[in-house]
């Protein structure tokens, strides 16, 4: 079965996707990395007002038997976290574009030219 | 390294998409559907795992049953004809080789079912002491495939399939079985802490087994879903609560160690042995302990560290096990759980995290 991989967003190597709406980013998990992960039964997210440096880390989403960090895709300032996902982390499972971790204000705009088209990013899976 | 290994149901796994990954030098399934729904169905219906890398060693002879006895620290010679025991493998220092069940088949045969991780580890150990006694050692494990049918509805399965025996057959019994659908080794025994079987049979016939047990509605399940339900009985895995440098003293199996019965090999150093550490079974509110995290203690000082972590399906919260230094244990059981960046407050199981409802 392959994963979805929406036309409308960008993503990263590190299998989270990245919607752009002027200069806020909103970050997610991709269908692919929820499926390779399992049952996601805990997230850890960053407070507002945190200031992430591109590729740095910003939280944590463990499935039943794993650990795996979520990393900024851009350069940023934290303005929104989706408290839903701490208190219901299966919703990552079942619906990965809806299940946003984080909002982003752009500090640097060239960092928006480095995320993947979701042709790149579906070579990504593949590899 | 060699060649990576494969089970007699390697391609029936790979049909069923499972997830798999290298364990104990074999190609196991970790999960089919998903650990959550596999670690469900084996506590309140029946699941079935492939666990045939085990190793089976067998034991013939006059003196089968006295050698055994020797060479581990719990009662064997004890038990009665049809029964299972569970054991730790000890040195002489009483550092623990691995764990184990042996199988009293007969008067005269054992089956010894070890970690696949240490076959040749334990073949070695065991088959240098085995010229004393008059028995034979024989390491069959490439001839067996083995099936663990867990959960509730276990005995009810394998009674419609006409795998289980006439007589009593209650929790630790072990019998050869001829049925219409093969010869077996039927055992009352699992890693779940539910009631189940595991059956030990040849290749062919544990094939048309799992497709029976399958199409009869069990719920097949991977490796991590069976590290989960074992974590929730708070039963031990060699290689984490068990390794070659701890003795069964410092691991919470002093019940395994029976220092009145005849000499077994490690007695005389378990004998005098003041333990250095003690496990201690911790859950989180928030977060989930993982292997290797440092368990600290009211005044935030390290004193041991999580030996094994996940997130309990069954009480959908991180639980796990901790090997703490006996001396710093503290008296007033609060124990902290450094969880990357955050010290987290733990709480302390005195029992086991689930009870299972094994017979």
């Amino acid at each position: 079965m392959a994963s979805q991989i929406p036309e409308n967003l960008k993503y990263t190597k590190e299998h989270e996707w990245a919607l752009i709406e002027g200069d806020t980013v909103t970050v997610g998990i991709t269908d692919f990395a929820q499926s390779q992960l399992g049952d996601i039964v805990f997230v850890e997210l960053p407070e507002v007002g945190t200031e992430l440096e591109l590729n740095s880390t910003f939280g944590v989403v463990e499935s039943i038997k794993s650990v795996s960090d979520l990393y900024a895709p851009i350069s940023g300032e934290v303005i929104e976290i989706n408290e839903e996902l701490v208190d219901s982390p299966e919703k990552c499972n079942e619906a990965p574009y809806e299940s946003w971790f984080i909002k982003l204000k752009v500090t640097n705009t060239d960092d928006l030219n480095e995320l993947l088209d979701p042709k790149s990013y579906e070579e990504v899976c593949e590899e | 390294m060699s060649e990576i290994k494969k089970t007699s149901l390697h391609q029936e796994h790979l049909e069923l998409k499972a997830k798999m990954a290298p364990f104990a030098g074999f190609d196991m399934p970790l999960q089919y559907s998903s650990v959550k729904e596999e670690s469900l169905a084996v506590r309140s219906s029946a699941g079935v795992f492939d666990v045939s890398h085990m190793g089976e060693f067998f034991v013939r002879g006059k003196e089968a049953i006295q050698f055994v006895d020797y060479l581990i620290p719990n009662d064997f010679i004890g038990a009665d004809i049809g029964k299972a025991v569970y054991s730790p493998l000890c040195r002489e220092d009483g550092t623990v080789i691995d764990d184990l069940i042996a199988y009293k088949l007969s008067e005269e045969e054992i089956l010894i079912c070890v970690n696949a991780a240490n076959i040749e580890k334990d073949w070695n150990w065991i088959n240098s002491h085995v010229e004393k006694f008059d028995c034979t050692l024989v390491n069959e494990s490439n001839d067996y495939s083995l099936l663990a049918l867990q959960g509730p509805k276990s005995e009810s399965i394998l009674k419609e399939l006409e795998i289980f025996p006439d007589q009593d057959f209650s929790y630790y019994s072990a019998r050869r079985i001829t049925s219409p659908k093969g010869s077996f080794i039927l055992a009352r025994t699992g890693y779940t802490g539910e009631d189940g079987f595991e059956v030990f049979g040849g290749h062919e016939d544990i094939k048309t087994l799992w497709s029976q047990l399958l199409s009869a509605g069990v719920t097949p399940c991977g490796l991590a879903s069976r590290d989960v339900l074992r974590l929730e009985v708070a039963y031990p895995l060699y290689g984490h609560e068990l390794n070659d440098t701890i003795t069964p003293l410092d691991a919470g199996l002093k019940w395994t160690v029976k220092l009145d019965k005849g000499d077994f090999i490690g007695k005389n150093t378990l004998s005098e042995y003041k333990p250095n550490y003690r496990l201690a079974k911790l859950s989180l509110d928030k977060g989930i302990p993982r292997e290797g995290y440092e368990v600290l203690n009211e005044q935030n000082e390290v004193i041991g560290k999580i030996t094994s972590g996940t997130m309990s399906v069954t009480l959908s919260k991180g639980i796990g096990i901790a090997l703490i230094e006996k001396d710093k244990f503290p008296k007033d059981k609060v124990f902290n759980i450094k969880v990357r960046a955050n010290i987290m407050p733990a709480n302390y199981h005195a029992k086991a995290f689930v009870v299972g409802g094994h017979k």
